[in-house]
């Protein structure tokens, strides 16, 4: 546990990491630095229709789509020369294109799949699934089109381990994440939390207001309190999730889209691939066409806060809230990796730079 | 305070060894001009913790905006040489 009162003096790397149990979980997090993701959208079709969804926004839902699996498989190739570590399948619903996911997993075996749930994935595709909830069936109903959706997603991917469910606080179902998560808890899965953040262009109902982001923090601080085992999240990232600043402001964006380097990290080896598997640099973001004033997406969290390692390296409390952060990411990124118990129970502010 | 550069290049190669657990390589036959992204397969994560160990060692601050710009450890020696110059 960190010293709660060691954050006024200066600390060199080596004092900070003296600590037994910080040192344990650079050792364990720092194994992963290796990781470099890319990501691509497997298909431009979709079995439901969300409100406010980031994939049927912007110019990338009219890319053709290329279904030729030797075309997937040499991109995955090319991917891996490149450095590639790590792929992240998404929009517009990749399980509709399994064989793709399946040539993406036979090249590069690490990865994670954004999904809604509804179609299983074979078993052979052996990444980490995100499974996409915006709140309780009856909200599903209004916002998806869809019945029975937490039903469905728990009967298709029950005892499954490579689920995490995804719950994405908007204004109207913040209430409701605790029905959703005590759901969960009884059927032994998994969630983490995300934050709808506005697409560009959008003014609708959903985007947050600074009443609604007080209200989700201390929902989410409740539900990490009463559901450990459950929740994947720490007080960090509850902090810079729901913070009136959002993820640019706080920690300057990593990725092309606001990253004019190529010289090192996202900047340099990140790539967005549509369906037609072309790239736009100018466009390349985890979730492109959100506006980056109101981004708060879990997936941007995980690579900008985790890539700012260090500006938290001044004190054992910050350094041990940004531990948390990364092991937060990787157990929910990262098949087979265990998150610990969070180091730092407090909310810390983001470090000021 | 006036470093020698080559004692600053020798420790830096020391150090990047360590932390990046390179092999078949000595501080002395590190050859400081070599491209550490393009060459050596350094990342952002690796030089984040190479900086900080830096950090430790010379007493600087090395400035996020600058990684870019530390892409050999002559240039690395180059620039902590400064920092220190500019602290006298």
């Amino acid at each position: 546990m960190a010293d709660q009162g060691a954050e006024n003096r200066e600390y060199k790397f080596s004092e900070i990491i003296a600590d037994p149990a910080i040192r344990a979980r650079w050792e364990k997090v720092r194994k992963y630095f290796f990781l470099r993701e890319s990501t691509y959208d497997m298909s431009n079709r979709c079995n439901i229709r969300c409100e406010g969804c980031y994939y049927f926004n912007g110019e990338k839902q009219f890319a053709e789509e290329n279904l030729h699996v030797a075309d997937w498989k040499k991109l995955m190739e090319t991917e891996k020369e490149r450095g590639i570590t790590f792929v992240v399948l998404a929009g517009a619903e990749p399980s509709l294109v399994p064989q793709l996911c399946q040539t993406c997993y036979d090249v590069i075996p690490l990865g994670c799949i954004a999904s809604n749930g509804l179609k299983v994935l074979p078993q052979e595709i052996d990444y980490r699934i995100h499974i996409s909830v915006w709140g309780n069936d009856q909200t599903s109903l209004e916002i998806r089109k869809a019945k029975d959706m937490l039903a469905r997603q728990i009967e298709n991917y029950r005892n499954d381990p490579r689920a995490v469910w995804v719950y994405t606080f908007t204004p109207v179902n913040i209430d409701q994440a605790r029905e959703v998560t005590e759901l969960l808890a009884d059927n032994g899965h998994q969630i983490t939390f995300n934050m709808f953040s506005a697409p560009v262009g959008y003014n609708g109902h959903l985007r947050h207001t600074p009443q609604t982001l007080a209200h989700t923090r201390t929902t989410m601080s409740a539900l990490l309190t009463d559901f450990p085992q459950t929740v994947l999240f720490s007080p960090y990232n509850i902090m810079a999730h729901t913070h009136e600043r959002g993820l640019h402001d706080l920690f300057s964006c990593s990725y092309p889209r606001m990253n004019p380097s190529t010289d090192i990290g996202l900047g340099r080896s990140f790539r967005q691939y549509r369906t037609d598997l072309q790239w736009d640099r100018a466009a390349a973001c985890c979730v492109p066409d959100t506006d980056c004033d109101d981004c708060r997406h879990y997936a941007a969290g995980s690579a900008v806060v985790t890539a700012r390692m260090y500006r938290h390296a001044t004190n054992p409390l910050t350094f041990s809230a940004w531990l948390d952060y990364v092991d937060t990411y990787l157990a929910v990124w990262v098949r087979g990796y265990e998150k610990s118990t969070n180091l730092c129970q407090e909310m810390i502010e983001p470090p000021k730079i | 305070m006036n470093v020698d550069i080559s004692q600053t290049i020798i420790r830096i190669a020391e150090i990047i060894i360590n932390e990046l657990k390179l092999e078949d390589v000595t501080p002395q036959t590190f050859d400081p001009d070599l491209d550490l992204v393009d060459e050596v397969g350094v990342d952002s994560m690796d030089l984040a913790t190479i900086a900080l160990v830096l950090r430790d060692e010379y007493g600087i601050r090395i400035d996020e905006d600058d990684y870019p710009k530390l892409t050999t450890v002559r240039i690395i020696a180059e620039y902590i040489n400064t920092k220190l110059a500019d602290d006298e």
